[in-house]
Order: structure tokens, then C-alpha cells, then sequence
């Protein structure tokens, strides 16, 4: 089996600067090739040898899951884009301003082709740092873009000052609190940076290092987006846990965005590491914990309309007696 | 161009490999389809390849991308393709090609020839079809089209979508519609041989098909992994197809079909699962590729041993397709690898 192609998803509203983003990695000299997936109501002409026209469609599975979509389009582009296996070396997909990723992220999850041939490398969002406030309470794909990036552009810095910047920023961070954020003109971001991120690997949760907020920020906006962290000191016991989880993802799958963990499980030796989109989840033990640290369980939601009280006492139950 | 590098065989062949000759193609292979007493092979570079017993296969660029789709002229005369170029071409038995549409930046995704002449091609949600007369007709469906198939008079055309199929049947002033609801995306279709029913290879890891006499639903469900490759095969009829340890046959003889009934089971060895498959004409006998690139023979019996082809490959054979008369089998691995062999050197 040859190694999976990495696949960049490209988010973000309409004159956020997702075109420039694109153009800049088509552009710069790195040395890769790259298949570009864009929508047909793509803003301005893309200049590469290998670029398809996507028209999104959304399937729901027939597996009974009702909030499991997918992105049919994707499913059969990534499979025609295999036959040219060679002629590049990574595929970045650029969706609609108005997209939800969820169905994009899913994909990879889903459909075993893909999983086989490809791997979610990064969610990556545009965001207008001027537009981008009155954007999140407007709309709900817009917040979605946010909730479910791996990495935010926050990009057209010099149209706003300082102050306004702090905000937004702190904006997104109730939101999205392990996203990586760029503030950037023109999307001038390393683009070593954005690209080969390996974001959706386990063991890159790992690495996750959470801005854990004070509860003073959770009330500044009435955002129903936001994100919960849950830590223990104790090891969970791992039935209770995997009972309390999994009926969570299967109630509150939907508005569950995004989530990801790493666990202390009572008689277990190594990391237990979790990470899912909506009710889809990977996880698996990972490795011993560092010498000379002590073990400790963190678990962060991002979601719609969490409740923090009851997600804590959940996660408080789990602990091992 | 080259038609490819012969390449040495790492292990002791078989007769059949003996008796054959591989070759290094180099590109993906998207499909292969038997015209006439030949097999014409679509790849990932663009090149159609043509196989003929007893000479290299013949080489020609029909389009600037990768093939996607193609498919046979059931009389021989021609093979029609489709590309990521957003090409429809169409190559003669010799070799000749000539361009008969194209569609600029989109993919020809699905393309069909009709008994007759007729041909259509899918692109995006639309099918293009050009039936005898040379009529042109644009016939447009719910989502992007999935699979395309005529039946065996060339007078219905299925195509599969997101929801179900959709199948036109040619009137007195153009082609009528019916749905075939079911929920899940359809890619590849096909007619039974008989054109009384229509089968789908699903998104998920199932076929479904209809009875088209009262539009019964027929599941044909279990599988492990997707199905990637269907064939008719033999005089009752069965279905063919890959997705499983082995060759599962799926009984179409009788009103009911396979409805109530399980299929027939052939030509496995083990846990790995079939690839590709493909019947032999007018033989009551499967050929069946797999994931670790062995290709074995069976017949239809429920206790049939299976006969060993090949062994040489490491990569998964994607494409199978054996000539009617003179019984030669193509068969291509994921890396472009290909075995051109006689299966009657085989004792088959």
C-alpha cells in the first residue's frame, strides 16, 4: 500500500481570502504538486495544470446515522483523481463560502476508499478579521468554519486595529480553543505552517495544547458555538467511560462539532487518545505517559448549545472508584 | 509510445502465465472491455490499449488526462471513451480515433454504447445520449450520475444517481423516464442479460436491484467492503462480483431471482478478498482477481476446486475480462501491471 495523499480542506466566507490562500500555495516554490478541488462558484480563476470542478453534494449514509453526511462529489473526484496516482503529491479541496465542514471531514471517516487513498491533513479557515464578528451572528456556517478549523488565517489585519484584532481573536478562541491562529495580510502565512499539519492523526492530539479559558469569557458573547474542557486528576474507569461517550456522541452527536482527549484510564499504562467530528470517532492507546509528569485526563468539546454542568458531571462519574 | 516492458517473473508460473505474456503498463488501470476477439484497456495516463492474441497490444493516446470510463460496441466495431480532458472519444477495432464531443473542463464520467450504435455519456448530472438515428438528446437527473448502462436491445437506458436509478426507455418522440427509488448512491448499473432486471453497485458495501416487471426491490447485502466489479455470466444467469473472500454469484434463473435465496460462492482462498471479477463467455465458469494480485478459475459448482492463474503480482488486480472464442484472459494490477494470457493453456 502507497502512503495516503494528504488532503487540505480550504474554508471560509466569501471575501475572506480563500482564493489568495489557494493561489499562494499553487505559487510558491515548495517544490510539491498539487490537485486542486474548487467549487463552481469559485470567486476568480486558479492557475494550475490539475484543477477540478466540484458541484457539492450532500448524501446521508445509509447506516441509520441521521447527522452522517458526506460529500458524494468528493468520494467520486478523490476516486478519479487516483488514476492519475503519480502526478501529484497532495490535493487541496476548496469549498463554497456558505459550506458546513462537516460533511467534507466525515468523508474521510466514512467512506473506506477515501480513508484508503487519502487522509484529512487540516480543516483550514479564512476568516475577514473585519466581517468576521458580525458574520458569526449572522450565520451559522460561518461559526461552523470556525468550530471545526485546525488552523484560522485571520486574515486582512491591517483593515482593523489593534483592539478590534484582540476581540475577534478572543472570539474565536471561546470558539475554537486548540485552533492554530494566524494573524495575516494577503494570507501571509507560513504556509509550512498550514500545509502537512497531519491534524486529524492521533497523534498529533497529543500535542494539543488547549488555551484553557476562565469562565469570565464564556459569557461575553451569546455564541451557541462554544467549546467545554473537562480535566481529572483521577483515572477513569474505562466501561463507565466508553458508556457515558458513546451515549453522548449518539444523543448529542449533532451538536457535537468537533472533539478530542487524552486519557487517563484506570490499570492501563499507556495514553488513551481520542479524536472525532460529530458522532465519528477515532481512538486508541498511544504510547506511555512522559516520565516525570504527572498523568492527568483532559477532554475538550466544541460544539452548539453544550451544557457545561451536565458534560462535567458525566465526565465526573467516569472516575475510577 | 511503448505498450510496455515485459517484466521477469519473481516466482515459478503457472502454464497460463507460461503461455502468456505480462506487461508493464505503468498507469492505473480504469477499466477493460472485451471488443470483438480483443480486450481494450483504459489507463490513468490516457492511453487506450488494445490486446490482441498473439501480438503486442497496440497503444494509442485517446486523451490528455486519465480515462475514466469506457466501454465496448457489443458488435466489436469500436471502443467509446471518457476522460478527466472532458473528452468523449471513440476508437475504432484498428486503432482510429476520433473525438465526438467535448465538454471542456468537466468529466465524462459514465460512458455506454448501444446494440445498434446508439451511445451516451454522463457528465456531471447530465447524459448525453445519441441514439440510431443520430438523435441527440441531453437527459438531466437529480444528482451527479454514478453509472450508465443499455439494455441488451439498446432501447432502455439505466442510470444510476444519488436516491436510485433512473431508467428512460425510447418512445415515439423522445426517451421517457421512470424512477427506481432507493435510498443511497448508485455508481455502476446494469441489465440482466434478459433486460428483465437492473442491478446497482451502491455507495455502501451492497448491490440492489430491481425486478423491472413490478419494481420489486431486491438487496443484495453482506458484503465486507464495496463492490467494485459486477459481470453476467453463464446460462442461468448468475451475477458475478467482487467484495468478499470470494467470487459471490448471485442467481438470476427462475421469476424471483435472488430474492429469498443466497448466492453461490466460487473461487476463494481464504480471508483475501476478491477485486475483480469477470465471466467466461458462454462458459458457466468465473475468473476472479485478488487483493494480493492471485488470479484463480472456478466453475459454477458449489464444491468446484479453483485452478491457480497467477500468483505473480503484489498489488490488487482491478481489471478482468476474457475474449469469447479464443478464451484469452486480460487481467491488470492497480500499478499497471498486465497478464495477457490463453486460459486454454490451462486445460481450462
Amino acid at each position: 500500500m502507497t502512503d495516503q495523499i494528504p488532503v487540505t480542506v480550504l474554508t471560509g466566507f466569501l471575501g475572506a481570502g480563500k482564493t489568495t490562500l489557494l493561489n499562494r500555495i499553487l505559487t510558491e516554490e515548495h517544490g510539491k504538486k498539487y490537485a486542486v478541488i474548487v467549487n463552481e462558484f469559485g470567486e476568480e480563476g486558479i492557475d494550475n495544470e490539475l484543477v477540478v470542478d466540484a458541484d457539492e453534494e450532500i448524501f446521508e449514509m445509509n447506516n441509520g446515522c441521521i447527522c452522517c453526511t458526506v460529500r458524494g462529489d468528493l468520494i467520486r473526484i478523490l476516486a478519479g483523481l487516483m488514476k492519475r496516482k503519480g502526478q501529484f503529491d497532495a490535493i487541496l479541496i476548496e469549498t463554497t463560502g456558505l459550506a458546513d465542514p462537516a460533511p467534507v471531514a466525515q468523508t474521510f471517516y466514512v467512506d473506506q476508499d477515501v480513508a484508503d487513498l487519502t487522509r484529512l491533513d487540516a480543516i483550514v479557515t479564512v476568516a475577514d478579521a473585519r466581517h468576521l464578528e458580525g458574520q458569526l451572528t449572522d450565520s451559522h456556517e460561518a461559526a461552523e468554519q470556525i468550530a471545526f478549523a485546525d488552523i484560522v488565517l485571520l486574515n486582512k489585519i491591517d483593515l482593523v486595529d489593534q483592539a478590534a484584532l484582540e476581540k475577534v481573536e478572543a472570539r474565536i478562541r471561546v470558539m475554537n480553543p486548540y485552533a492554530r491562529i494566524f494573524r495575516t495580510e494577503k494570507c501571509a502565512a507560513p504556509l509550512d505552517q498550514v500545509l502537512g499539519q497531519n491534524a486529524f492523526d492521533l497523534k498529533r492530539v497529543l500535542e494539543f495544547e488547549p488555551d484553557f479559558l476562565d469562565t469570565g469569557h464564556e459569557h461575553e458573547h451569546d455564541d451557541n458555538i462554544k467549546s467545554v474542557s473537562l480535566t481529572s486528576d483521577v483515572p477513569l474507569d474505562p466501561d463507565r467511560f466508553q458508556a457515558w461517550f458513546g451515549r453522548l456522541l449518539q444523543t448529542r452527536g449533532q451538536d457535537i462539532l468537533r472533539s478530542k482527549g487524552i486519557l487517563d484510564m484506570a490499570g492501563e499504562t499507556e495514553r488513551y487518545v481520542i479524536q472525532g467530528v460529530h458522532m465519528l470517532m477515532d481512538g486508541n492507546f498511544l504510547g506511555p505517559w512522559p516520565a516525570g509528569k504527572p498523568r492527568g485526563s483532559r477532554l475538550v468539546f466544541i460544539g452548539r448549545n453544550l451544557d457545561g454542568m451536565a458534560l462535567k458531571e458525566g465526565f465526573e462519574a467516569c472516575k475510577a472508584a | 509510445m511503448s505498450p510496455g516492458e515485459r517484466f521477469a517473473d519473481p516466482l515459478e508460473p503457472t502454464a497460463i502465465e507460461k503461455a502468456g505474456t505480462a506487461y508493464d503498463c505503468a498507469a492505473v488501470p480504469s477499466g477493460a472491455v472485451v471488443l470483438g476477439d480483443a480486450v481494450a484497456a483504459g489507463f490513468g495516463d490516457g492511453v487506450l490499449r488494445l490486446f490482441q492474441p498473439g501480438f503486442d497490444p497496440l497503444a494509442r493516446r485517446a486523451h490528455l488526462g486519465a480515462i475514466l470510463s469506457l466501454a465496448a460496441d457489443p458488435k466489436g466495431a469500436f471502443v467509446l471513451t471518457g476522460g478527466d480532458d472532458g473528452r468523449l472519444v471513440r476508437t475504432d477495432a484498428a486503432g482510429e480515433m476520433e473525438e465526438i464531443e467535448g465538454f471542456g473542463s468537466k468529466w465524462v464520467d459514465a460512458v455506454a454504447v448501444a446494440a445498434g450504435g446508439g451511445m451516451a455519456c454522463s457528465v456531471g448530472k447530465t447524459v448525453h445520449l445519441w441514439d440510431f438515428g443520430g438523435h441527440r438528446h441531453s437527459l438531466d437527473h437529480p444528482s451527479t450520475v454514478g453509472g450508465l448502462a443499455f439494455d441488451h436491445k439498446g432501447e432502455r437506458l439505466a442510470v444510476g444517481h444519488y436516491g436510485g436509478v433512473t431508467l428512460w426507455t425510447r418512445a415515439r418522440r423522445g426517451w421517457k423516464s421512470t424512477a427506481l427509488k432507493w435510498a443511497g448512491s448508485h455508481l455502476g448499473v446494469r441489465f440482466s442479460p434478459n433486460g428483465k432486471y437492473v442491478v446497482s453497485i451502491m455507495q455502501e458495501n451492497a448491490l440492489h436491484g430491481w425486478r423491472l416487471r413490478d419494481k420489486t426491490d431486491m438487496r443484495m447485502s453482506g458484503y465486507p467492503v464495496k463492490v467494485k466489479s459486477m459481470d453476467w455470466v453463464g446460462a442461468a444467469p448468475h451475477l458475478v462480483t467482487s467484495g468478499a473472500d470470494q467470487a459471490i454469484c448471485w442467481p438470476f434463473d427462475g421469476k424471483d431471482g435472488p430474492m429469498g435465496r443466497g448466492p453461490l460462492m466460487v473461487a476463494g482462498r481464504g480471508t483475501v478478498l476478491a477485486t475483480a471479477v469477470a465471466g467466461l463467455p458462454e462458459h458457466d465458469a468465473v475468473v476472479a482477481g485478488y487483493k494480493d494480485g492471485t488470479i484463480l478459475y472456478s466453475t459454477l459448482e458449489k464444491s468446484a476446486e479453483p485452478l491457480l492463474i497467477s500468483r505473480q503480482g503484489v498489488e490488487a488486480i482491478t481489471c478482468l475480462a476474457v475474449t469469447p472464442d479464443t478464451g484469452w484472459l486480460f487481467a491488470a494490477a492497480e500499478d499497471g501491471r498486465v497478464l495477457w494470457a490463453p486460459l486454454g493453456a490451462g486445460g481450462v
